[in-house]
């Protein structure tokens, strides 16, 4: 009888509590925080400690730079080809990741004066005897989606003969699969990975890619902030912080004359473009530039769907019929089949089957990782539309068949399937349009699928036009097969022959 | 004449209710049997028996001209000699009338399309439907669809015909037809089994008449010694239930 009080007195208080410090929160914050986003992962730049909390380079100096504008930072963890659009809608008020400053992303953001010199680099495998870029001939190398290092790869991929450009969504899956020598060498930012390998005998960065970049951070066209932020980074040049972080983080100060030192003037677009909503979102010059990358993304979407489906309708009418009239062992098995694959997340399996198996020597290419995954979970689906679709048909059907003499498989070809098959129809094109849609899913494991392609362009270009494009092209594609569907629905609904 | 179709002390349990109750029965070939009884009595579960669309208890064994129905490989040499027309015709809707008919015969049989599609036509001639044949079943009468179902039996050249409740379905005014196309296919000579519940028509066609209750035959005898004469008080009360309304 004592106990209860107890508790209750407890979420009493504690109810006090969270309302209180809402309203303290509420008073003291008076405006808005200043939101950062960042390429956590991005080392040394902002990364995180053991216990989960974001450190580096870029991660002291925001934090210096919000407590010299007496303002609250939030700093969130944002994909680096996605730092743009989020930029430009707002979402984010700072954008850091050593981003390199370039012509064609002033167009659409604000840069401050930087604070770093950086060139690009070739990281491989001590022993896989690539150490220089001649060696990659023929061979596929990593990048970082839309990344300085992409575009220089991509310029250079006649150059040096890269076979294919792998493009990822940061550091560690690159690694990843650079240690597993699916690619041969991962072209980046080279304090990242000079800070990266420092700890990891088996890699070696071999060469300097002198590429000229200069890092700082990225705000929004309009924004408020960045005149007030560009010259705080001013103070804290001729206060010697910013020398101090280089220091801390690389283990030596900055060479004299770099912009981590002396002070620069904030880099301004050649040409003065003012934000409107046609030239960000509907811009046609980015359109025209970046649509045979999409056309071709489109087309590798269009094979991983095809395959995709073909496999997973045979998977799925073998598995419905062993689940109907197999043996009860092979029923058991294929049931537990089906609800594990309905369950786990495509996501979840295609980067287990992506970078679990090479650990076990099955090493998938993107495009059959890819096509393995989304057969495995298609499958399982198909073998419950076919099931509930032979179930459908009346029980006199089975034994006409079986009393005029039928063996099992024409009774299934010339009778029960081709009548299921009607029935099946409209979820069997329901299940069709959800894999070409999961096809987008793969654009994580390196696949330049359409949506892989189209944030590439985005960052590329810094403009989300590519995106807006892809959105239009998969709709496009989609829109006509939901359409017939719903018609297809009626229809049977409606009992017409 | 010899047996065609010998039932031995057949049993048929589902779960703990005997459907069937140690069935003794041959039937002989050219013969024309009628079932009568209660519903519920095991008229068809018998019947079903005899292609193993029902599978009987391991006690008792049915054979179809000497071959023992049982699962396996010759279950399809003993189901294409057992032709079945069923109470809901069972016609498969997504094909035409024709080759509804021409199905079984060129998948089991290996007759050529050309040639299935002659018999098929003459079929349909004989159970007075020619004009239907390139029609989906939907599209045609109940007793239309039955006397399909019966060609497509026929199709194969089965040595015996089953017929489970085959007017049951039907309206009145369709009843009349299909059984004048049994009442001619029995003037032929083929084997056939029907159950039934048009005394009518038991009385004018067969040879034989079994009269079962609860699982068991309780009386057999020609037409007019069930009919006219029977010696069972079940017979007689079924009878009279079943004749006096």
């Amino acid at each position: 009888m004592y106990k209860p009080s107890v508790i209750k007195q407890f979420l009493i208080s504690a109810l006090l509590w969270m309302v209180w410090s809402g309203i303290a929160a509420a008073q003291t914050d008076g405006e808005d925080p200043i939101i950062v986003g960042a390429n956590i992962g991005n080392v040394p730049w902002e990364f995180q400690d053991t216990d989960g909390a974001f450190i580096g380079f870029e991660i002291d100096l925001v934090t210096e730079i919000g407590a010299r504008l007496n303002q609250d930072l939030e700093i969130i963890n944002v994909p680096f080809n996605g730092l743009f659009a989020a930029v430009q809608s707002g979402r984010i008020d700072i954008a850091i990741s050593s981003i390199g400053i370039t012509e064609k992303r002033l167009q659409s953001v604000s840069f401050t004066q930087p604070y770093y010199d950086s060139d690009q680099s070739l990281t491989t495998v001590v022993g896989s005897g690539i150490t220089n870029l001649n060696d990659l001939r023929g061979q596929v190398v990593a990048v970082d989606t839309g990344s300085t290092g992409d575009m220089w790869a991509t310029e250079n991929q006649e150059k040096y003969g890269f076979s294919e450009i792998r493009r990822y969504e940061g550091l560690a899956p690159a690694m990843l699969d650079v240690v597993i020598g699916r690619v041969k060498g991962y072209i980046s930012d080279i304090p990242a990975l000079l800070y990266y390998v420092k700890d990891k005998p088996n890699l070696a960065v071999v060469e300097r890619i002198p590429t000229g970049g200069q890092y700082a951070l990225m705000l929004g066209k309009s924004s408020s902030l960045t005149n007030d932020v560009n010259e705080i980074i001013t103070d804290l040049k001729q206060e010697g912080f910013i020398n101090q972080l280089h220091e801390k983080w690389f283990g030596a100060p900055a060479d004299v004359g770099t912009s981590t030192v002396d002070v620069v003037p904030m880099p301004r677009p050649s040409s003065g473009l003012i934000f409107n909503f046609v030239e960000t979102f509907l811009n046609m010059d980015v359109f025209m530039q970046t649509y045979p990358m999409l056309i071709a993304g489109l087309f590798t979407t269009i094979q991983l769907g095809a395959l995709a489906i073909v496999a997973g309708l045979v998977l799925g009418l073998c598995l419905a019929l062993v689940r109907l009239y197999a043996n009860r062992i092979l029923q058991i098995i294929v049931k537990a089949y089906i609800d594990v694959f309905r369950s786990i997340p495509l996501l979840v399996l295609l980067i287990i089957i992506f970078y679990a198996l090479p650990f076990v020597g099955l090493s998938l290419s993107p495009f059959y990782a890819a096509a393995v995954a989304l057969t495995l979970v298609s499958g399982a689906y198909t073998a419950e539309i076919f099931r509930a679709g032979i179930e459908a048909i009346p029980k006199g059907q089975f034994e006409a068949s079986q009393a005029l003499g039928l063996g099992y498989v024409h009774m299934m070809r010339d009778v029960i399937l081709p009548q299921a098959i009607k029935i099946v129809i409209p979820p069997l094109t329901n299940n069709c349009i959800n894999v070409i849609k999961d096809t987008a899913l793969a654009s994580v494991v390196a696949m330049p699928d359409l949506l892989k392609q189209a944030t590439q362009a985005q960052a590329v270009a810094a403009n989300p036009t590519p995106l807006i494009a892809a959105a239009v092209i998969y709709l496009m594609f989609l829109l006509p097969l939901v359409l017939w569907v719903s018609r297809l629905e009626t229809k049977f609904k409606t009992g017409d022959r | 004449m010899a047996s065609l179709i010998k039932l031995e002390n057949v049993t048929k349990h589902y779960g703990d209710f005997k459907a069937l109750d140690g069935i003794n029965l041959e039937i002989a070939e050219g013969e024309v049997v009628c079932v009568i009884g209660p519903s519920g009595s095991g008229k068809s579960t018998m019947i079903r028996c005899i292609n193993l669309l029902e599978q009987y208890d391991k006690t008792g064994s049915i054979t179809v001209d000497g071959v023992l129905v049982q699962k396996g490989s010759n279950l399809k040499t003993v189901r294409a000699e057992v032709g079945m027309v069923f109470q809901s015709f069972n016609l498969f809707p997504h094909l035409t009338i024709l080759k509804n008919i021409m199905l079984a015969p060129m998948r089991t049989k290996g007759i050529f399309k050309a040639d299935a599609e002659i018999k098929a036509r003459e079929l349909l001639a004989k159970v007075g439907i020619s004009e239907q044949a390139d029609k989906y079943p939907t599209q045609l009468s109940g007793g239309q669809q039955q006397r399909v179902a019966i060609a497509r039996a026929l199709a194969m050249e089965p040595k015996a015909l089953l017929f489970d409740e085959p007017t049951s379905a039907l309206d009145p005014e369709m009843v009349g037809e299909v059984l004048d196309v049994i009442k001619k296919l029995a003037e032929t000579g083929v084997t056939m089994v029907v159950v039934t519940h048009e005394m009518g028509f038991a009385r004018q066609v067969a040879d034989r008449v079994i009269f079962m209750d609860e699982g068991n035959i309780v009386e057999q005898g020609t037409p007019r010694e069930i009919f006219d004469n029977p010696k069972e008080k079940r017979t007689r009360n079924f009878l009279r239930a079943v004749l006096n309304h």
